[in-house]
């Protein structure tokens, strides 16, 4: 096998300066929850380790995980991950067209058999014989079985190829799966998100490089790192949700105060993602501090749970007798009450995933 | 020369799956059939949801355009429940979608139609060398400046509609932002650092220069940056010669602001018209679709699973007074009156849909520093209003690739009925009853197809020069 060049050597080629790579090792080692002393270590790692080989396919999806990428990352996240998946195989970005890019595709199988990641954007509809989505003149999941079967590991970016999203939402007209439902013998790292935050895609990838295997996953297969806290423990209207002082409508005074929109649906209680931490777009904001609530599209069925708008659940929890209603139109300050809903919700979340686990193997 | 037939397909750097069948005699194109090979069914699970929640899940159809579908949902809602936004709401709402529009027009010249030019095949052009260095995919250094000035300018949206892609900020109300002064700031910020790109990259010289082109000579006298790169390639290339639209053009009218649209709508045939949109159909009868040809507000969406033979896409055909339009920047604006594109509309060819973007770019730019110079963070930007239990209403906006309607029906609190028409379904749709063929379809006829070209580099061309949106297309 030919020899591989590092990801260092990748970047110097595209005109990143040493200064530049070396914020981005900082960078990255922040948003991988690691102290300032692994900076060297990553550094390291990717000055004297061979480039990660990786295939970027897409099925059944909207492109927003590659736009997340190219487009609202900070330019040293893009710049790496550009230099990562330009020499060997994206749809999206790629200069060769039609048979060239299929002949592309298999020269990348073989030249990196068994070393490569294959990350998947969006998913294999398997109805009709996956006649929903045809590449080349296959199926989509042909391809990405074909593709999966020599890679050391696979990602699934985004909420369609860990869960499926929104078009896989009832009746599921084209029976979209995720990728995990469909191969099998495989290591996978769920990456959800609609899409996800760009600093999260580069940090998972930079992990595995840099300490050549998988982050710590959770019980959903996700990066504990990054989807270890829900958005409501680091949501800057915390404090509002904790004093029970609600925005109650879209055009209130308690939104323009920037109130807990909790009450308008915000799904942030129940949805582990780095959102409100990270951020998006090179950190500048996420949707509660655009004044929208979170519609949780890093959790699975996010689609599928009712309206959008309504809450996520009438708790009653809260003090004795009273619900989250009760207390914002009190606006009394309740402490402690959000611990309790915490350890509510929490239980909730809990037995949802069991009635779904019991769906599942049914 | 040999006659055949050609499959090509998939096209990459076009958003989605695109496979165009090609009948070939005598070294050009003679019939071509346009299939969008990927199906969602969005519109089959609008079905039984809250109407409210088409406002998270329709810009889920698509990464690129995701606040054109928002905004269009939620005009469609506020039709439907007689919701006004304040004049401040509208003024971001304006600016969101604005800067989407224009971060797409960056994205197409720069990462999708340049990075053409650079193949092989025109290794003996002057230009080349120049063409390479700039526009190799993922390697030239035009796809560098442009992805670090587009990352910058979508500041913006993180700002206003807490991140992109996906923002959800637009309600038929107005916008859940109240933005600060210091948010004010920081947009006019990042609006002048993307003048400079235009300046010093794209336009090589003023961005009012370039707005106040007004005819195509002195058009192609412009030599500076890289739309002066493109020019003289289009000249030497013929881009002027090959895929010729219908030449007849829609716009929905883009950007709703107090009394007006900031590019007007209509319809162009050589002669300024209403757009009636009570005559738009969706034609069936080359897609793999049960049911009648019928209104937006009428049709529905029933795939046929048994793929029929005599139809070969999964997108509808839709068509104004029973007959095609095209759709896109071009298209807007010479119905808004410029006079550069009103020139060119007599000649809808690939450089003129690449030219439409240039010159809406330079224009968008300046509207966006006027709306933000606006910006009043005193003032509303969130109406009242309230959900009607039962209503129907049409949402009808302009998204970077053209016309996008979004038609909702909804009784008892659920939606019964919700119908999109995207730019994309209006350039690539197959043929109608009659037979005739879709824009594109009809664009590619006569394209010219070397020996032994198995994608032919003018048709490669052609097709993206329509800027392609296929998961819009059919969702």
């Amino acid at each position: 096998m030919s020899q591989i060049e590092t990801f260092y050597e990748v970047m110097r080629k595209q005109g990143i300066t040493r200064r530049s790579f070396m914020k981005y090792c900082s960078l990255t080692a922040s948003a991988l929850g690691l102290g300032p002393s692994f900076v060297p270590q990553i550094a390291h790692a990717m000055e004297t380790k061979p480039r990660t080989p990786v295939i970027w396919v897409n099925g059944l999806e909207c492109t927003c995980c590659s736009e997340s990428f190219i487009r609202g990352a900070h330019p040293l996240a893009k710049d790496v991950v550009l230099s990562m998946i330009s020499l060997d195989y994206s749809e999206t970005l790629m200069a060769a067209a039609g048979h060239h890019a299929e002949a592309a595709l298999e020269e990348t199988i073989e030249k990196y058999k068994g070393n490569y990641i294959l990350a998947v954007e969006g998913n294999p509809p398997l109805n009709e014989d996956g006649m929903f989505c045809i590449v080349g003149g296959k199926p989509f999941v042909e391809q990405l079985k074909h593709a999966a079967k020599h890679a050391k590991a696979v990602i699934s970016w985004g909420a369609c190829a860990s869960y499926g999203c929104v078009q896989a939402a009832k009746p599921n007209p084209t029976q979209a799966t995720p990728v995990h439902k469909v191969i099998t013998d495989k290591p996978i790292i769920k990456v959800p998100g609609c899409p996800p935050i760009a600093e999260v895609m580069t940090g998972v990838i930079t992990y595995m490089l840099t300490f050549d295997r998988l982050p710590e996953l959770d019980r959903q297969g996700r990066p504990a790192m990054f989807y270890g806290q829900r958005i409501h423990d680091k949501c800057y209207r915390r404090p509002h949700f904790d004093a029970g002082q609600f925005v109650e409508t879209w055009d209130d005074e308690n939104a323009r105060k920037g109130y807990c929109l909790y009450k308008m649906g915000c799904k942030g209680p129940t949805t582990y993602n780095a959102c409100s931490t990270v951020r998006w777009n090179e950190g500048v904001s996420f949707p509660i501090q655009s004044g929208h609530g979170c519609i949780g599209c890093s959790e699975d069925g996010f689609w599928d749970q009712g309206s959008f708008y309504d809450r996520v659940t009438d708790l009653t929890q809260f003090g004795i007798e009273k619900n989250a209603d009760q207390i914002g139109t009190a606006a009394a300050g309740v402490v402690g009450a959000g611990v309790a809903a915490h350890a509510a919700i929490s239980a909730l979340k809990a037995a949802q995933r069991k009635t779904q686990d019991k769906k599942e193997e049914a | 020369m040999t006659d055949r037939n050609l499959l090509v397909g998939p096209f990459n750097r076009v958003e989605g799956d695109l496979e165009v069948r090609l009948d070939v005699r005598d070294g050009a194109v003679a019939a071509a059939y346009t299939n969008s090979p990927l199906f969602r069914g969005f519109e089959m699970m609008m079905l039984g949801k809250d109407p409210r929640d088409a406002l998270t899940i329709t810009p889920r159809i698509c990464g690129i355009c995701s606040i054109s579908q928002s905004a269009a949902a939620a005009f469609a809602l506020a039709d439907a429940a007689w919701a006004e936004m304040p004049d401040q709401g509208m003024l971001i709402a304006a600016i969101l979608h604005a800067v989407e529009n224009l971060a797409d027009h960056l994205t197409h010249f720069n990462l999708f139609f340049m990075p053409d030019f650079a193949r092989p095949v025109y290794a003996d052009r002057t230009w080349h060398d120049q063409a390479v260095a700039r526009f190799t995919a993922q390697q030239g250094s035009a796809a560098r400046d442009a992805v670090t000035a587009r990352a910058e300018l979508l500041h913006i949206v993180g700002l206003l509609g807490g991140k992109w892609p996906h923002t959800l900020a637009i309600q038929p109300a107005g916008v859940t932002k109240a933005p600060t002064l210091s948010d004010k700031v920081r947009i006019q910020t990042a609006l002048r650092s993307c003048r400079r790109y235009l300046e010093t990259t794209l336009f090589g010289a003023p961005t009012e220069q370039f707005a106040a082109l007004s005819a195509r000579d002195s058009l192609m006298d412009w030599t500076a940056g890289d739309a002066g790169l493109f020019l003289r390639i289009a000249a030497d290339t013929g881009l002027d010669d090959i895929g010729m639209g219908p030449g007849r053009f829609m716009s929905f009218g883009a950007y709703p602001l107090p009394g007006k649209r900031a590019f007007a709508a209509g319809m162009w045939d050589g002669g300024l018209h209403d757009v009636d949109t009570a005559q738009i159909t969706e034609d069936i009868s080359h897609a793999w679709m049960l049911g009648e040809t019928a209104h937006p507000a009428d049709g529905r969406t029933a795939p046929d699973e048994d793929m029929r033979d005599d139809a070969y896409s999964w997108c509808k055909a839709p068509r104004l007074n029973g007959q095609t339009i095209e759709t896109g920047a071009f298209a807007r604006q010479i119905i808004d009156g410029n006079p550069l594109a009103r020139d060119l509309a007599d000649r809808p060819s690939a450089m003129a849909r690449v030219v439409g973007r240039l010159i809406e770019i330079a224009r968008t730019q300046m509207l966006l520093e006027d709306l933000a110079a606006q910006i009043d963070p005193k003032d509303r930007f969130m109406g009242h209003w309230d959900m009607p239990k039962s209503g129907q209403g049409q949402g009808l906006v302009e998204a970077a690739r053209g016309a996008l309607g979004h038609w909702t029906k909804f009784d008892n609190g659920k939606i019964t009925g919700y119908q999109i028409i995207a730019p994309t379904t209006w350039n690539f749709g197959p043929r109608d009853a009659a037979g005739n063929p879709g824009p594109l379809e009809a664009a590619l006829v006569g394209a010219p197809v070397g020996d032994g070209e198995e994608t032919p580099i003018a048709v490669q061309h052609i097709v993206r020069s329509f800027d392609p949106c296929m998961v819009c297309t059919v969702h």
